[in-house]
């Protein structure tokens, strides 16, 4: 890794060794977590959350935010389901989910880039239009909210327990992705401008770089790797159901913040990211593992993950996450 | 203690960043009447000891005394109650708060006071700002005159300039010598930075030269010529490459024909191969303006601009890239340069259109190092944050940026800004090399000395209009000044 | 006029807003009335307090979206002290005092430790949702005394004595952020923070006490929420955290710091709150709502941002124009002669 990221992996190596501490702590509570199986299969549940907090690194990265993937998971869920139910070919309605995911993505990039009004307030609203979308759209082949569109062939449903080199195949796409990503962020043109114009909108403008472009493909990237997570997802249940995304909101938005992303651009990596989703994943499942009631679990790991934060923070006798606030750079204590 | 009752006073102050120590047992004195110039060579330490001084910054060891009491510990608050104030080296203002409300953000008493006070000094310092307008708008130099203004209205018995003059013209900085002359007579103490020798001369009394964190040199001004500062700052400077002919061929690159747009209006000119064009001008004649105009950052409303004979509607940062036209915008902090980002990535920062799809950072490092090494860029290496160099060592970087790019026609905007002597004599050596080989350069300045040295041909700009062009024997401080102010009084 | 409104970013919203109400009334004939108001002023009441809270944490730009669940937390102390026979204004009491530790801890863990905001509070969220259900058991809290219910019951001219708290507390709020030194400060704090720092100001006093505040109006909004539904929930107030964050945005807040009014905030809230009011007028079945919702927040959106950004296109023309009129069309300067062969070569 290159040096200028040194700085940056001192937290993603703190993450990891969270990562291994926590997976230890809910061994040692319950020795069936640590079995490999358990470790590799319980990554099923919660592997959605990663694939869209990833491309939300790049958008957030980019200076931008979208809040709409949520939806957008549901509405391409949707979608497929009502292309298979009118008869389209399995495959050719997954190519037609991930376009709309695709399109979606266009959209609230061609929306935030013509009207300049801040992309929280403009996903916000596409989270409403999308959801309502797939609510009207699954309502007009009568299904109901609950059970969603189901009846898919057999090896579409089987997709999700394939595996691909060893791996689950959602924890193996997960992978593929970070690897894909990771790349593009670090290796390539279009990944340094993403970082550029999120470090600073003005001096990338300046510097002739096309701004709304490498913005424009953020969202378009967030897009189709939630309309992925939304057809792994009906895979892995059987059926197409318009609130499929509603839960990786919180915990996709709390993966990249955690990862060491900055709401305010210019900051983030894919890696941290991926351990990111892991450890909050891990976090859930273990304690669901160790006999935690569900009540208890989330304020437990609310407090975990803050007290692991400040922890690190007051050890660091200096502000170490000052890195993560952009206006505290100056701070010369 | 009475020595350290008079003024302020630092002792053996020592101040490392990531343990490289910056600061190595400083000691120095202020005493009110006075006014104290500090000098020193880019990231010698002078920012760094002067935001120790006003309780930015902790010293590692030694000790600050303002009348009397120990800054102990740093607390900027704690500073301005002993009654002294840092004007930064790089302006902080509100962007979303007025004028007016970023300079007496802070100080109490009321309304109607605190506004007459302002505008005696406004009147007094010869500005015209307009107080309800959003600070956000403001030019560098405004802004660097609000940063002033806040430093003024504070009643502080010691004041600290650093570098306050880098972003005016000479009359600005006519008025504010004015300024500290009153203030000093009736008692105030003043730490004043510069990398203007002249300046140093005109308005202080005594010296002290600052080295690579050590004190090399203080002592009363007049005994100490400006050779012997020079020599005690930095080893050597560069032998000034005469620029006596002009490398310009007849061949144009860049033509403006009656053109207009925001703050300028009706200006024609025409820039040949490897000639280097002066634009002249105070704050507000329009040359920044004019120049973002012809990179593309602002709409133009008339005339034509043509580039390479190809003429262009409306140009854009995109295809000015794509055509070899390079700017190096005069705000260095806000439009220039990827603060946060290494200086590896700054360097490549107007050649990402250049670059393969696919790169190597080992490429972008070695190059951002053949820069360091050739502009003496002081820094940890090629990975260090550019936030983190000294102010001229940043101006550097900006510069290497230009450099990168290997410009057909380049527009630099106050490239000297904040930076030291022996520098200022290297970038100089490379706008001759870069003219020698072809490049079409335009040097947009305030400081009329460097137009003079660095000029082919000077255009004169006031209000926005031209108000005249300087050739070959024509071109001189005095004919430019000529130019420049006699237009507004004629207005 | 113009420059009017390129200076009221409320006042665009405000004409938006008068428009699209114009529109739904012609579409919805008696929607257009005093009673439509009042309705949305009532039911926009928690969205106001609530957003009123993070506006200011938003000012000094930082960010809170532990609001939902210290307003559940908060009113869940409520409710149960209510349950327990604890006189009303002793349970308000508590439960604003939940709502003041809540907020306590948001702002000693960012401005204090160091935690940036997001993190904090994306954990905290976790924490008080948590705490409320480990506290009630995760059962809802049914039956609050008619007491707490008459304060958001109709008392003047349909109005509920709450909302004439809500207004005072807006008006007040209003007052300190725009006449105040140290309302200033807040906004200084989050526009610039080394400037701030540099020039004195008590950067971490004020950023712990916007979160304190920003936990004090959840509750107040908790105490609203329990008057107005007269039970709780165990999801009482989750979500609010994304539309109130919306509306402050909406109304001109930046969420880089330092930037806002107080006034542009309540048109946004009342803006939002209007669009649910809307679908009803309009009789459109249930599960329309939200594609019909989104779909006319982002048309004004759209029409709003094209509309700034046409008026500040003017208004910078406008600050041009004066160099135009003082030209007297001549250029002191001609072209250097022998360039007029220019533009033949590519
Ligand atoms: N926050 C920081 N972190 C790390 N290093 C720093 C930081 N601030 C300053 N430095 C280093 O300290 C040295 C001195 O910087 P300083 O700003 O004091 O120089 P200076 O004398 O003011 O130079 P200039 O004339 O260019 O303004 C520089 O080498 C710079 O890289
Ligand atoms: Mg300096």
């Amino acid at each position: 890794m290159r040096p200028s990221l040194r700085f940056l992996l001192r937290w993603e190596s703190f993450l990891v060794l969270l990562l291994i501490a926590e997976i230890l702590i809910f061994g040692a509570i319950n020795p069936r977590f640590l079995r490999p199986s358990s470790l590799l299969y319980s990554t099923s549940d919660f592997v959605q959350i990663g694939i869209v907090a990833l491309p939300l690194t790049l958008v957030i990265i980019a200076g931008g935010i979208d809040v709409s993937f949520a939806s957008v998971v549901g509405l391409c869920a949707i979608v497929f389901g009502v292309s298979v139910h009118f008869g389209l070919n399995v495959p050719v309605a997954m190519l037609l989910a991930v376009l709309a995911g695709g399109l979606c993505g266009l959209f609230n990039a061609a929306v935030i880039l013509t009207s300049r009004i801040q992309p929280l307030v403009v996903t916000l609203g596409s989270l409403y239009l999308f959801s309502g979308l797939a609510v009207v759209l699954s309502g007009s082949i009568g299904a109901g909210g609950y059970e969603g569109i189901g009846g898919f062939p057999q090896f579409f449903t089987d997709i999700a327990n394939m595996h691909l080199l060893g791996l689950p195949m959602p924890l193996a796409i997960l992978l593929i992705e970070a690897i894909l990503l990771g790349c593009i962020l670090q290796f390539t043109r279009f990944g340094r401008m993403v970082y550029l114009v999120g470090l600073s909108e003005k001096a990338a403008l300046f510097n002739g770089m096309p701004l709304d472009r490498v913005r424009m493909w953020t969202y378009v990237l967030l897009g189709v790797f939630a309309a992925i997570a939304g057809l792994i997802l009906t895979s892995y249940f059987g059926s197409a159901r318009t609130d499929l995304g509603t839960q990786t909101l919180l915990s996709a938005v709390t993966a990249v913040a955690l990862g060491g992303a900055s709401v305010y651009g210019g900051k983030g990596t894919i890696f941290g990211t991926l351990i990111a989703t892991l450890l909050v994943g891990y976090l859930q499942q273990g304690l669901q593992m160790s006999g935690v009631s569900s009540q208890i679990s989330g304020a437990l790991s609310g407090a975990l993950l803050l007290i692991a934060v400040s922890g690190r923070q007051l050890a660091g006798g200096v502000s170490v996450l000052s890195f993560l606030r952009p206006t505290a750079l100056h701070a010369s204590k | 203690m009475t020595e350290e009752a008079a003024g302020v006073s630092v002792r053996d102050v020592w101040k490392g960043y990531a343990g490289v120590p910056v600061l190595k047992g400083v000691s120095l004195s202020l005493e009110r009447g006075q006014i104290h110039a500090l000098l020193g060579g880019n990231g010698a330490g002078k920012s760094t000891l002067m935001r120790v001084i006003a309780g930015l910054a902790h010293a590692d060891r030694g000790a600050v005394f303002i009348r009397g009491q120990e800054l102990r510990p740093a607390s900027a608050k704690k500073a301005h109650m002993l009654g002294l104030y840092l004007v930064p080296q790089e302006a902080h203002v509100f962007a979303s708060l007025t004028v007016y409300e970023n300079i007496v953000i802070g100080v109490p008493g009321s309304k109607a006071a605190l506004s007459a006070k302002l505008e005696g000094f406004m009147r007094e310092m010869g500005v015209c700002l307009d107080l309800e307008e959003i600070a956000g708008s403001l030019e560098i130099a405004d802004r660097q005159i609000v940063e002033i203004l806040r430093g003024l209205i504070r009643d502080a018995s010691y004041l600290i300039l650093d570098e306050p003059t880098s972003a005016l013209t000479p009359r600005e900085t006519g008025a504010l010598f004015a300024t500290m002359r009153r203030l000093v007579a009736g008692g105030m103490g003043i730490i004043f930075i510069s990398h203007k020798l002249r300046e140093v001369r005109e308005i202080c009394d005594v010296i002290t030269v600052l080295r690579d964190g050590v004190i090399v040199h203080s002592g009363m001004l007049s005994e100490i010529s400006d050779d012997g500062i020079v020599a005690a700052m930095i080893d050597a400077v560069a032998d000034k490459a005469r620029h006596e002919v002009s490398h310009a061929a007849d061949e144009v690159v860049l033509e403006l024909d009656r053109l207009g747009g925001e703050g300028f209006h009706g200006v024609s000119l025409a820039l040949r191969r490897g000639e280097i064009l002066g634009i002249a001008g105070v704050v507000g004649a329009g040359r920044t303006e004019l120049a973002e105009t012809i990179v593309g950052l602002r709409p133009i409303a008339s005339g034509t601009c043509r580039l390479d004979g190809r003429q262009i509607a409306q140009p854009s940062p995109k295809t000015c890239a794509d055509l070899g036209l390079v700017y190096l915008p005069e705000d260095r902090q806000s439009n220039g340069l990827f603060l946060e980002a290494p200086i590896s990535w700054n360097v490549s920062a107007a050649i990402m259109h250049r670059l393969p799809t696919f790169f190597a950072g080992a490429a972008e490092t070695k190059r951002a190092e053949t820069f360091i090494r050739e502009l003496g860029i002081k820094c940890r290496g090629a990975e260090q944050q550019v936030l983190r160099l000294s102010g001229g060592n940043q101006q550097k970087v900006l510069m290497a940026r230009c450099l990168a790019a290997k410009p057909q026609v380049l527009i630099l905007d106050e490239p000297t800004r904040g930076v030291d002597v022996a520098a200022r004599a290297d970038i100089y050596n490379i706008i001759f090399a870069l003219a020698a080989a072809g490049t079409a350069i335009i040097v947009i300045s305030s400081d009329f000395d460097e137009i003079e040295e660095l000029c082919d041909r000077v255009a004169v700009m006031a209000h926005g209009h031209l108000s005249g062009v300087l050739e070959g024997a024509d071109v001189s401080v005095k004919a430019i000044a000529q130019l420049a102010f006699s237009a507004e009084v004629s207005l | 006029m113009i420059r009017f409104f390129s200076k009221n970013r409320t006042a665009s919203l405000l004409v938006i807003s008068a428009v699209s109400f114009a529109l739904i009334g012609a579409f919805a004939p008696g929607f257009l009335s005093f009673a439509t108001v009042r309705t949305i002023l009532i039911n926009g009441m928690i969205m106001m307090t609530v957003s009123l809270g993070v506006m200011g944490v938003l000012l000094t730009r930082n960010i809170d979206v532990s609001v939902g669940s210290t307003l559940g937390l908060s009113a869940a102390v409520l409710g149960l002290l209510l349950q327990a026979e604890v006189a009303l204004p002793l349970a308000m009491a508590g439960a604003l005092a939940t709502g003041l530790l809540a907020g306590l801890l948001n702002g000693v863990l960012v401005a204090v430790i160091g935690v940036p905001a997001i993190i904090a509070t994306l954990g905290t969220l976790g924490l008080y949702r948590g705490l409320l259900l480990i506290l009630t058991g995760g059962v809802w809290i049914e039956n609050l005394p008619q007491s707490l219910k008459a304060l958001a019951s109709p008392r003047f001219a349909g109005f509920p004595i709450l909302i004439f708290v809500v207004a005072a507390i807006v008006l007040l709020a209003h007052l300190f952020l725009s006449h105040t030194r140290k309302g200033r400060f807040v906004y200084a704090v989050g526009d610039n923070r080394d400037a701030a720092r540099h020039i004195g100001l008590p950067v971490r006093h004020i950023e712990l006490s916007v979160f304190v505040f920003a936990g004090l109006m959840s509750a107040v909004g908790g105490i609203i929420f329990a008057a107005q539904i007269g039970f709780l929930p165990g999801q009482a107030g989750s979500g609010i955290e994304l539309r109130v964050i919306a509306a402050c945005v909406l109304g001109g807040i930046s969420l880089l710091g330092g930037s806002g009014t107080v006034a542009g905030l309540v048109v946004a809230v009342f803006f939002l709150t209007s669009i649910d009011s809307a679908l009803i007028y309009l009789r459109i079945p249930g599960y329309w709502n939200d594609l019909i919702a989104g779909a006319m927040l982002l048309l004004v959106l759209v029409v709003d941002g094209r509309l700034r950004l046409l008026i500040d296109k003017s208004v910078r023309a406008k600050r041009y124009a004066n160099h135009a009129s003082t030209d007297k069309g001549q250029s002191l300067i001609k072209a250097t002669p022998g360039l007029t062969t220019s533009g033949g070569n590519q």
